[in-house]
C-alpha cells in the first residue's frame, strides 16, 4: 500500500512537471523563427513566409492542439522534430544521454564516496586536526561557483601541465571501443567530473559529519562502548548504519543539482551531453528539444527520488513498520 | 597596455603607406562607380615568422557556431559561411564586399541590356559535383528559382528581392541568362558574388529544406563526409576540384562554444586554429608566442545602437539625428576595444567597403545634438536634469544588451554617460541571447547594441533589403529616404548605383537607425607547425577555403600579408 501512494504521487508529479515543461519555453521572450532566420532573412520575408516556417514545425496550430500533441508523443516516444538540428528529438536526446550519465555517474559515485568518507572521519574525530582541515578545504572548494573550478583545472591540467584534453567527450578518428578511444574517453572525463564532484563532495560532507556526529551522540553508542563493543563496531555497526538515511537522501537529491552542474560544466568542456543541448534549446528556443529535454531530466529526476523513497525501506527497518 | 597600443598605432601607419605603395606597384586602378576606398591589409603580428609546412594530411580546426548539415538553409550567416564555401562554389569569388570577384564557377558574366536589368552567364565546362554528376547551366538556373520561388535563407534576396529575377534562360547546356525587374548594374559584383550554386538534382522536390538533414553536395574543394551537428564535421579533399587538388587532404572542424576552453585547446595543440577572434588581451600575451602565429585579417564586422524606429519618438528623424551627434565612438574604441580596430565616427555601411563614401562621418556635437532637441521640444520641464517629450511625458530608454556580450554592456554603460551629457535619460538593461534574438520581430526595445556581419554592412543589397524588404519597417514616415531608395534601384550603371549610394550613406548616417560604435580589428591564432600556408581574404578572416588551395590558385581572392 505505501509503495502504491508513493508511485500515485511520482505519477502526479510527472504529470505537473510535463506541464511546466510545456509552458516554460513558450513564456520566454521570442520563438524558434528568431534561431531558423536570422535578421537578414526576416528582413526580407513576409508573414506569409514566416507562418510557412511555423507550419513546417507545427508551431502554427493552437496551444492546446500542440500540447495534446506533446503529452500524447512523450507516451509514443515521438518528441518532436527539432528545429535546432532538423531532426527528432527523441534521437537527438538518445545520442547525447550515455556521455550525461557518464559524466553523471562518475560525480555522483566519487562525490558520494569521498563525502561520505571524509564527513563520517571528520564526525569521528570532531573537533580534532582532521575535522577542521577537511571542513576548511572542503567548503571552500565547494563553495566556488562549479564553472570556476573548471576552468582552474583547464589552465592547471590542460594549459600548464598539458596532461589532458581540455574539451570534447571522445577523440576525434579514433575507432569506437578501441583502446585509443576508450583512454581518450577517460582522460576527458577527469576533468568535469572532479569539477562537479568537488562541488557536491562538500554537501555531502556536511551531511555525513551532521549524521555522524548525531548518531554518536546517541544513548545507544554509550550503552555500547560501555559493553565493551570494540570501536571498529561501534563505528560501522552502531553509529554509521544509523547515519546513513540522511546522507543516502542527500546524495539522491544530489543528482538534481548535478543536472544543473552539467548544463554549465558541459558547456565549459564542450561535453556532447544533455547539458549542452538545454542551453542550445534555450538559445534556439527549441520548444521541442527543450520540451524532451526536460521530460527526460523531470523522469531522470523523479526515478532518483523514487528509487530514493522505495529504497528507504531497505535501509532503514523502521521505515517498514510506518 | 599603452605601449602596445601606441606600437600597434605606429604600425597602422607605417603598414598603411606600405599598403599604399603596394596597390599603386601593382597598378590597380579603381574602376568605373567604384569609390577608391580598400579594405585595409591584413598583417602578421607575431614576433617571430616562423616556416612551417605549406600541405597537411590532417587539421583541425575549432569552431563555435554549428552549421547543420552545411546547406544555404541551415548556415544563415557570417559567423560560420565560410565553413559553407568549403563544400560550394559560386559563380565569381571570393564575396561581394571588396569589389574585386573573379570568375570563378563562370567564365563570364556579361551585362547584356543598357538598363542593366540582362546579364548573360557562361559556365565553366568540366566542373564535376561530389556525386560524380556534371554541374551545368541546368543547376544555375535552378539555384536562381529554387531562391526566387522557394523558402526564404539568408542569400535569397538576391533572386527573390534586391534584384527580383523576372526571367531565368538556360540558353545552352553552360550558357544562363537572367533578366531581372530593376536594374541590376553590380550583378557581377554583388548577386553572383556571393549566391552559393546548389545541386538540382539534390533539391528540387525539397519542400521543407530545413529539416532536410541529406549532406550537402557541392562543386567546391572539400567533401562533407560526416557530421555531428554542433559536435564535429569531417572533410576530404575534393581531389577533382577543378580548380585544383586541396593542400590539406582531412579537414576537421569541432565545436567548442566556450571562447577560454577553444583558446586553450589551441595552445595545448589539441586543435591546429581557433575560428574565432583573438580576444584583445591574448593578443598581447600571444605575440611571443613560440607555437601560435597571430594575423590580423579585416572581417568587415561592425557593433552597432540599433534605434527603434517603429516606436516613438523614434520615428522622429530629428531626434534620431540628435542621437548619433550625442554619441562619441572614439571613446568606446578606447576603452572597450583596447584600440583594436576603427571607431564608428565613420558611419554605415562598413568604413573599408569599396563602395561606401569616402569622406562619410558621423560627427560628435553635443551642443549641436542639445540644440536640436530644444528646437524640437524636448526640454526638461520638471527640473530632474532630463528632457522630456515635447507632450510633457517623461522620456527614458531602455539599452538593451545580450548578457553573453561583456563587451557591449561596457560600451552600454558608457552610452548612458555620453546620453546624459545631453539631457537623455537611459539605462542599461541585459537580457539572455536568445530574448535578444528575438528583439528584432518583437520590436520590443527603445536601443539595442548588437553585431553586425559583412553581410549586413557590406553588401550593397542587402543594406537595401533593410531600406526596403518585405516589412518595411524601416520605411516608415521616411518619404525622403524612400525616394533615394527609389533612384537607387533604377540607377542603371555602376556610376549611377554609386552616387545614389553616397547620397543614401549620407541620409543614412545623418538620420541614422543604427548608429556604427566601432569595426573591430580581427585578430586569429594559428599553430604553424601543423599547417603554414594561410592566407587573409577580406570578410572572411584566414579560415577559409582559398587558404587550402596551393598559392598560384587562389587568384585574386587573397589579400597581401604584410610582415612586421
Amino acid at each position: 500500500m505505501v509503495y502504491f501512494r508513493i508511485v500515485g504521487q511520482y505519477l502526479a508529479v510527472f504529470a505537473v512537471a510535463l506541464t511546466l515543461n510545456f509552458a516554460l519555453p513558450r513564456i520566454a521572450p521570442g520563438d524558434p523563427l528568431n534561431y531558423m532566420l536570422t535578421e537578414d532573412v526576416l528582413a526580407n520575408m513576409t508573414a506569409a513566409q514566416e507562418a510557412e516556417v511555423l507550419r513546417e514545425f507545427g508551431l502554427d496550430k493552437p496551444l492546446l492542439v500542440q500540447f495534446t500533441a506533446y503529452v500524447t508523443g512523450v507516451f509514443r516516444g515521438d518528441l518532436g522534430i527539432s528545429v535546432r538540428f532538423g531532426e527528432p528529438v527523441s534521437e537527438i536526446v538518445l545520442a547525447r544521454l550515455p556521455w550525461t550519465l557518464l559524466l553523471m555517474g562518475w560525480a555522483l559515485a566519487l562525490s558520494a564516496a569521498i563525502g561520505t568518507a571524509l564527513g563520517i572521519l571528520a564526525a569521528w574525530w570532531r573537533g580534532g586536526r582532521f575535522d577542521l582541515s577537511s571542513l576548511v578545504v572542503v567548503l571552500f572548494i565547494g563553495s566556488a561557483p562549479v564553472f570556476w573550478v573548471a576552468m582552474l583545472l583547464i589552465t592547471l591540467l590542460s594549459a600548464e601541465l598539458g596532461w589532458l584534453p581540455s574539451f570534447g567527450a571522445a577523440p576525434l578518428g579514433a575507432i569506437p571501443g578501441s583502446g585509443e578511444y576508450i583512454l581518450g574517453v577517460a582522460e576527458r572525463l577527469i576533468m568535469p567530473v572532479t569539477a562537479l564532484a568537488i562541488v557536491q563532495t562538500a554537501n555531502i560532507l556536511l551531511t555525513a559529519r551532521s549524521a555522524m556526529s548525531i548518531a554518536l551522540g546517541q544513548d545507544y553508542i554509550t550503552f555500547a562502548r560501555a559493553k565493551g563493543v570494540p570501536e571498529h563496531r561501534v563505528f560501522f555497526r552502531h553509529a554509521f548504519r544509523n547515519a546513513l538515511l540522511p546522507i543516502y537522501t542527500n546524495v539522491m537529491i544530489g543528482i538534481g543539482n548535478l543536472v544543473g552542474g552539467a548544463l554549465v560544466i558541459e558547456t565549459v568542456f564542450s561535453y556532447p551531453g544533455i547539458g549542452t543541448l538545454i542551453l542550445e534549446g534555450v538559445e534556439a528556443r527549441d520548444y521541442n528539444l527543450l520540451q524532451g529535454v526536460f521530460v527526460l531530466a523531470t523522469l531522470g529526476v523523479v526515478l532518483a527520488n523514487l528509487i530514493a523513497d522505495l529504497g528507504y525501506p531497505l535501509l532503514d527497518p523502521r521505515v517498514r513498520r510506518t | 597596455m599603452r605601449q602596445l597600443i601606441r606600437r600597434m598605432g605606429k604600425a597602422l601607419v607605417l603598414t598603411s603607406g606600405i599598403a599604399l605603395i603596394s596597390t599603386t606597384a601593382s597598378g590597380q586602378s579603381p574602376e568605373a562607380g567604384e569609390s577608391g576606398a580598400s579594405v585595409p591589409p591584413a598583417k602578421f603580428l607575431s614576433a617571430t615568422d616562423n616556416q612551417g609546412p605549406k600541405t597537411a594530411e590532417e587539421l583541425t580546426l575549432a569552431m563555435w557556431s554549428g552549421a547543420g548539415n552545411v546547406t544555404t538553409y541551415t548556415i544563415g550567416n557570417s559567423w560560420n559561411d565560410w565553413v559553407l564555401w568549403l563544400v560550394f562554389d559560386k559563380l565569381r569569388e571570393p564575396s561581394p564586399y571588396v569589389g574585386k570577384a573573379e570568375d570563378w564557377l563562370a567564365t563570364s558574366v556579361t551585362q547584356i541590356s543598357d538598363d542593366a536589368r540582362v546579364w548573360e552567364i557562361k559556365l565553366r565546362d568540366g566542373v564535376k559535383w561530389h556525386d560524380g554528376t556534371d554541374f551545368t547551366a541546368e543547376d544555375v538556373a535552378f539555384t536562381f528559382e529554387y531562391y526566387r520561388e522557394g523558402p526564404a535563407n539568408r542569400w535569397t534576396h538576391h533572386a527573390s528581392a534586391v534584384p527580383r529575377m523576372v526571367g531565368i534562360e538556360v540558353i545552352d547546356r553552360l550558357t544562363v541568362r537572367l533578366t531581372s525587374e530593376m536594374p541590376m548594374p553590380n550583378f557581377d559584383r554583388v548577386t553572383a558574388a556571393d549566391l552559393p550554386i546548389i545541386q538540382k538534382a539534390q533539391w528540387q522536390g525539397v519542400e521543407d529544406p530545413r529539416s532536410f538533414t541529406d549532406l550537402g553536395i557541392g562543386t567546391g574543394p572539400y567533401r562533407i563526409v560526416d557530421y555531428k551537428a554542433d559536435q564535429f564535421y569531417k572533410f576530404e579533399a575534393n581531389e577533382n576540384y577543378w580548380r585544383g587538388a586541396p593542400l590539406v587532404k582531412r579537414l576537421n572542424l569541432v565545436m567548442i562554444k566556450d571562447p577560454q576552453t577553444m583558446f586553450t585547446a589551441l595552445k595545448t595543440g589539441e586543435v591546429d586554429g581557433a575560428a574565432r577572434p583573438v580576444p584583445p588581451e591574448l593578443v598581447l600575451q600571444w605575440k611571443n608566442d613560440d607555437d601560435l602565429e597571430l594575423v590580423s585579417s579585416p572581417t568587415l564586422w561592425g557593433a552597432w545602437l540599433d534605434i527603434n524606429v517603429s516606436r516613438k519618438p523614434f520615428d522622429d528623424r530629428d531626434l534620431r539625428n540628435a542621437v548619433t551627434l550625442a554619441v562619441n565612438p572614439e571613446p568606446l574604441l578606447e576603452r572597450v576595444m583596447l584600440g583594436q580596430g576603427k571607431s564608428g565616427k565613420h558611419g554605415w555601411p562598413h568604413v573599408d567597403s569599396f563602395w561606401t563614401k569616402p569622406d562619410l562621418s558621423a560627427p560628435h556635437d553635443p551642443e549641436k545634438a542639445k540644440a536640436i532637441l530644444d528646437k524640437r521640444g524636448y526640454v526638461d520641464t520638471d527640473g530632474d536634469g532630463f528632457r522630456e517629450t515635447p507632450d510633457g511625458k517623461p522620456m527614458s530608454w531602455s539599452l538593451k544588451v545580450a548578457s553573453n556580450q561583456p563587451l557591449f554592456l561596457r560600451a552600454g554603460e558608457m552610452l548612458v554617460e555620453q546620453f546624459a551629457a545631453v539631457g537623455i535619460k537611459t539605462r542599461v538593461e541585459t537580457i539572455d541571447p536568445g530574448s535578444m534574438s528575438a528583439l528584432w520581430r518583437t520590436r520590443e526595445f527603445d536601443l539595442r547594441i548588437a553585431d553586425i556581419t559583412p553581410h549586413g554592412i557590406a553588401d550593397q543589397d542587402m543594406l537595401i533589403i533593410l531600406y526596403r524588404g518585405d516589412k518595411k519597417r524601416e520605411m516608415i514616415f521616411d518619404e525622403e529616404k524612400a525616394e533615394i531608395v527609389q533612384r537607387w534601384h533604377e540607377a542603371d550603371s555602376r556610376e549611377k548605383r554609386l552616387q545614389v549610394s553616397y547620397e543614401l550613406q549620407e541620409y543614412q548616417t545623418r538620420y541614422p537607425t543604427r548608429v556604427m560604435l566601432w569595426y573591430p580589428e580581427t585578430v586569429f591564432a594559428y599553430r604553424w607547425q601543423s599547417y603554414d600556408n594561410y592566407a587573409p581574404s577580406a570578410g572572411y578572416g584566414v579560415f577559409h577555403k582559398y587558404s587550402f588551395l596551393p598559392d598560384t590558385l587562389r587568384g585574386d581572392t587573397v589579400d597581401p600579408l604584410l610582415t612586421n
